[in-house]
C-alpha cells in the first residue's frame, strides 16, 4: 500500500545518499542546535539557515513537494502553539524592513521566530532521512554506541509497521464496509476494542513465526549484522563545508542579522 | 502530545537527551540477559502493533467529529513488563521521530521521557497497586483506566515544564499546564476504557497472554523502582535548576515581558553575572543591540528603535536566501537534465 | 547410509490436548523432491516444524541419522534449512541483504565467506539486483524468492518449504517452480496447491486428520480422484484424462 513509500526517497542515489550516515546524523544534529540556540526574537536569519537543509534536500532530488507536505502534516501541534504567542505580549513592535516598516507586537515576532525554526529543523530531519536509508541509520547510530538491543528492536519494527498498518487497514476497510451509521459510543468502543485486540492476537502469532524463522537460521540471542559503513573523502568535504557554514552563519551572520 | 524542538533550548534539550538515553541504556543493559529470540520478535511486532492501533480510531460521544485513538503504553506494559514495554514505546517513538517526522530529533529525549519511560513504568506500578487479585474483579479494570490517567497526566505535566525551562513560549506555565492537563484527563480516560476494553477483549479470546506467561522475567524490585524514581527526580531537578540559571536565553525573556518591574532586571543581575556579560556580548556583536523593549521607560509604549541600516541587512538577508535557494534549485535542475540524458546503469550499493 | 529424514512412530498434541500428528513413520532419502499434500489443518506445517525441532512430540526423529532433541537443536538447525509459511515472516530484517546474510552470520562464517554465499542465494532466486531494498518495496512473488534465498544461504542439505505458491499468480508460481526444482538438496514442500505438487514432486506424501493416509510416486496417488476428493484435494491437471 502507499504509506509504505514513506521513505521512498531514501533508496534513491545521489551523492548526499551516499554519504556516511554517521556524519550526516552529527551534522544534523549539530545544525539543529545551532537553529534551536537562535535568541527568540530572530526571523529573518532563519532564511539563512535554511539554505543548508534545502541545498541537501535539492541535492537528494527530494521533490520541495513532498517536504512541505510533510511539514504541513506534522505542524498542528506546534501551529497552536506558536499561535497562542500573540496573545500573551501584546507589546507593539515596529518592525521595518527595507523601505517598508510597520507596527505588530512582538508575540508574533515570536510566532513567526518558532515557525520559521519549525520549518527549518523540519527541513532537515527530512533532509536527513530522506537521503539516509533507515538500516543504514540504524547501522550508524549502533556504530555510535546506541545498545545492540535497541537497533535490532527499531530494526525489527520499522520492518513490521507497514506489514502490521497493512492488516490494520485491511481491518479498517472492512468495519466501514459494514458500518454506515453511528451506533452509539458503546458499540463504537466495543468494535475498536475488538479490532484492536484481534490485531495484538495476531502480532503475536506473527512475531511466534518470526521467532521460527530467526530460530530455524541458527539465532541465539546475539545479533550480528554486515557492516558496510565507510567514510570518504566526500564524507570529510560535507564535513568541512558544514562545519564553515555553520560558523559563518554563526560569526558573520548572526551578529548583523539578529 | 509530541515535544517539538522549538520548544525546548539546547541545555533543556541536552539534558533530557541525557537523561533518556542514560534510561534506557539502563533498561536494555537489564533487558539484555532475558532476550531470546520469542521475546526480541515480540517486541519488534508489539511495536509495529502500536503504530497500527494508533489508526483504529473511533468516534467520541459528544464530541462529533473528534476521534481517538491508543496510545498503548500501559497495555504494552502490563502485558510484556514495564521494563520491554518502555524499550518498545521508546523504539516507537523514536521510529515516529525518524521516519514519520512526527516531535523533533532533539526533542527526542523529551518525548521518550514523557511518553515512553514514565508511563510504562507508572503505569504498570499503579496498576499493579490498585489491581483486584483476579480478572474477573471490576477493580482490575479500573485500576488500568485510573493507571491510564494517571501516567498520561504525569507525561503531558511534564511537557510545559520543559518547555517553561527553555523559556521560548510566553504562555503562562499555569494556563499551558491546565490546558494538557485538561486534555489529558479526556485523552487518558479514553486511553483507560479501550486499553481496559482491549483487556477484556484478550481474556475472553487468549487469556494464555494475559496471564503472566508473556511477562520478562527480570523485574525491578519495588524499592530499586523506588530508589530510582527519586534519584532520578533528584538529578533532573537539581540539574534543570543549575541550568535555569545559567540560561540567559529564558531568562532575560522573562524580565523583557515585564517592563513594567523596572527593578526586575537588577534583581536579577544581582544574582547571575552570566546576563550583564551576555548582554554586554550581545551589545558589541550585533547591529540592532535588544531587539526588545527593555530601553523603554517605566510606564510608555515600547517602541523598538530601528537604525534604517539594520533594516536593508535583514532584507538584503532574506531575499539573498531566497535567491540562493532559488540557484540551488535551478542549478541541480540543469544537473538532473543532463545526466538523465546519459542512461545510469543501476549500480547496487551491497 | 543414513536417509535425509526418518521419522518414527511420531505423534504431537497441541496443549489443549487435541491431536495434531498421529504416529506417523516416513522416511526421506537424500536428494528427493517430497510434497506433503493435504487439506487445510491436516496437520503438514507441524510436521515440517518437527523435523526442524521446533514443535515436540513423542516418537522418534532424525535428521541425516542425528536425533532431533534439545540437545541437537543447533547442529539439527544447520541441517535443515525451515521456511515458514508467509514470507513476511520469514523476512525480518530490514534488508533482503541483510535477511539473507543473517543466517551465514549465525553460523560464524568468515565475513568474505558471508558476502560470497549472499550473493549466491540472491543470484540464484534472481534477485541480486533488489538486495539492497526493504521487503516492503517487494512483491509478493520476490518476496517468496527472497524467503528462499535465506534459506539456500546457510547451504543447508534438505530444505522445508511451507506453502510456497499460497496466494501467488501464475507467473511467480511457475518462477519458484523453476527455482526449486533446479536445487540440488533434499527438498520438502507442504502445500496443497496440487498442480504445482504435480510439476514439483518425485514422491508425495498424504496427510490427513494428522495421520499418512496414502504415500508413493506421484502420479499413482495424485491421479486417483476418489482418494483426491475424499480429503478436500483435487487431481491436478497433469494426470487428469483428457476428455
Amino acid at each position: 500500500m502507499h504509506h509504505a513509500h514513506i521513505d521512498k526517497f531514501a533508496y534513491q542515489d545521489s551523492p548526499v545518499h551516499r554519504l556516511d550516515a554517521r556524519v550526516k546524523f552529527i551534522v544534523m544534529v549539530i545544525f539543529m542546535a545551532f537553529v534551536i540556540s537562535l535568541p527568540p526574537n530572530s526571523v529573518v536569519i532563519l532564511s539563512l539557515y535554511a539554505i543548508g537543509p534545502f541545498a541537501v534536500l535539492v541535492s537528494g532530488r527530494i521533490p520541495l513537494r513532498f517536504v512541505f507536505k510533510q511539514i504541513i502534516i506534522v505542524s498542528p501541534f506546534i501551529l497552536v502553539l506558536a499561535l497562542s504567542c500573540p496573545f500573551y505580549d501584546r507589546t507593539p513592535v515596529s518592525v521595518s524592513f527595507g523601505p517598508l516598516s510597520w507596527q505588530i507586537t512582538a508575540g508574533w515576532l515570536r510566532c513567526c521566530n518558532i515557525l520559521a525554526k519549525f520549518t527549518v529543523t523540519m527541513m532537515c530531519i527530512i533532509a536527513l532521512v530522506s537521503t539516509t536509508r533507515f538500516t543504514n541509520l540504524l547501522e550508524g547510530l549502533g556504530k555510535l554506541g546506541i545498545p545492540k538491543i535497541l537497533t535490532a528492536q527499531l530494526g525489527l519494527l520499522y520492518r513490521y509497521i507497514f506489514v502490521v498498518i497493512d492488516k490494520a487497514q485491511h481491518m479498517l476497510l472492512s468495519r466501514r464496509a459494514r458500518s454506515s451509521n453511528y451506533l452509539g459510543f458503546r458499540n463504537e468502543l466495543k468494535t475498536a476494542s475488538a479490532m484492536i485486540g484481534s490485531l495484538f492476537i495476531r502480532s503475536i502469532d506473527t512475531a511466534e513465526n518470526i521467532s521460527i524463522a530467526m530460530q530455524g537460521r541458527g539465532f541465539n540471542q546475539k545479533w550480528r549484522s554486515l557492516s558496510q559503513m565507510h567514510t570518504g573523502w566526500a564524507d570529510y568535504l560535507f564535513i568541512v563545508l558544514s562545519a564553515i557554514y555553520i560558523l559563518a552563519l554563526e560569526l558573520f551572520a548572526k551578529p548583523v542579522l539578529t | 502530545m509530541h515535544m517539538a524542538n522549538e520548544l525546548l533550548s539546547v541545555p533543556v534539550a541536552g539534558a533530557t537527551l541525557t537523561i533518556a538515553g542514560g534510561a534506557l541504556a539502563f533498561i536494555t543493559r537489564r533487558a539484555r540477559k532475558i532476550i531470546d529470540a520469542d521475546k526480541l520478535a515480540l517486541m519488534g511486532i508489539l511495536g509495529a502493533f502500536v503504530f497500527a492501533a494508533q489508526m483504529v480510531n473511533f468516534r467520541l460521544p459528544a464530541m462529533p467529529g473528534t476521534s481517538g485513538h491508543l496510545v498503548g503504553s500501559v497495555l504494552l506494559s502490563i502485558v510484556l513488563g514495564p521494563t520491554l514495554g518502555a524499550i518498545v514505546i521508546s523504539s516507537v517513538i523514536i521510529i515516529q521521530c525518524l521516519i514519520f517526522q512526527d516531535g523533533g530529533l532533539l526533542a527526542l529525549g523529551c518525548n521518550i521521557i514523557n511518553m515512553g519511560i514514565i508511563p510504562c513504568y507508572a503505569g504498570y506500578y499503579i496498576f499493579k497497586t490498585i489491581k483486584a487479585e483476579s480478572w474477573q474483579n471490576t477493580r482490575t479494570y479500573v485500576a488500568v483506566i485510573i493507571a491510564c490517567v494517571v501516567s498520561l497526566e504525569i507525561g503531558a505535566a511534564l511537557v510545559p515544564i520543559e518547555a517553561a525551562m527553555s523559556g521560548v513560549l510566553l504562555v503562562p506555565m499555569s494556563t499551558f499546564l491546565v490546558t494538557m492537563l485538561g486534555v489529558h484527563a479526556i485523552a487518558g480516560t479514553i486511553e483507560g476504557i479501550v486499553t481496559a476494553a482491549v483487556l477484556g477483549y484478550l481474556l475472553q479470546v487468549r487469556p494464555d497472554i494475559i496471564g503472566d506467561s508473556l511477562h520478562g522475567k527480570i523485574r525491578l524490585s519495588k524499592p530499586a523502582v523506588i530508589a530510582s524514581l527519586s534519584i532520578f527526580t533528584v538529578i533532573t531537578a537539581a540539574g534543570l535548576s543549575l541550568l535555569a540559571s545559567g540560561m540567559p536565553d529564558g531568562l532575560e525573556w522573562s524580565y523583557a515581558e515585564r517592563p513594567d518591574q523596572s527593578d526586575f532586571e537588577t534583581t536579577i543581575a544581582n544574582e547571575s553575572t552570566v546576563i550583564p556579560k551576555v548582554d554586554a556580548f550581545q551589545e558589541k556583536f550585533s547591529l540592532m543591540p535588544d531587539y526588545t523593549v527593555r530601553s523603554s521607560k517605566l510606564g510608555q509604549t515600547a517602541q523598538l528603535e530601528y537604525e534604517p541600516a539594520a533594516a536593508w541587512t535583514s532584507m538584503a538577508g532574506l531575499i539573498g536566501a531566497f535567491l540562493t535557494m532559488g540557484f540551488i534549485w535551478l542549478f541541480a535542475q540543469i544537473i538532473r537534465k543532463r545526466s538523465n540524458s546519459k542512461p545510469n546503469p543501476d549500480t547496487i550499493a551491497a | 547410509m543414513t536417509s535425509a529424514i526418518e521419522i518414527k512412530d511420531y505423534s504431537y498434541a497441541y496443549a489443549d490436548g487435541t491431536a495434531a500428528l498421529k504416529d506417523i513413520s516416513l522416511i526421506i532419502e537424500h536428494g528427493q523432491k517430497v510434497v506433503l499434500i493435504g487439506p487445510n489443518g491436516a496437520g503438514k506445517s507441524t510436521l515440517l516444524l518437527a523435523m526442524a525441532g521446533f514443535v515436540k512430540g513423542t516418537g522418534k526423529i532424525f535428521v541425516d541419522g542425528i536425533e532431533v532433541n534439545k540437545k541437537n537443536n543447533k547442529k539439527i538447525r544447520g541441517l535443515i534449512g525451515c521456511c515458514v509459511e508467509n514470507p513476511e515472516d520469514q523476512l525480518f530484517m530490514p534488508t533482503i541483504y541483510e535477511d539473507v546474510a543473517f543466517g551465514p552470520l549465525n553460523l560464524r562464517l568468515e565475513k568474505d565467506e558471508v558476502k560470497a554465499r549472499t550473493r549466491q542465494a540472491l543470484e540464484t532466486v534472481g534477485l541480486w539486483s533488489l538486495a539492497d531494498k526493504p521487503p516492503h518495496h517487494l512483491s509478493a512473488g520476490q518476496k517468496r524468492a527472497a524467503a528462499i534465498a535465506t534459506i539456500l544461504s546457510m547451504k543447508p542439505g534438505i530444505i522445508t518449504l511451507d506453502e510456497p505458491t499460497s496466494s501467488l499468480d501464475p507467473t511467480c508460481r511457475n518462477k519458484i517452480l523453476r527455482i526449486i526444482r533446479e536445487l540440488p538438496q533434499t527438498i520438502i514442500v507442504a502445500t496443497c496447491d496440487m498442480n504445482f505438487a504435480a510439476e514439483f514432486a518425485e514422491h508425495a506424501v498424504l496427510i490427513d486428520n494428522g495421520q499418512k493416509t496414502a504415500e508413493g510416486e506421484p502420479q499413482k496417488i495424485m491421479a486417483e480422484e476418489q482418494l483426491m476428493t475424499s480429503h478436500g484435494l483435487e487431481v491436478p491437471w497433469k494426470y487428469r484424462k483428457s476428455i
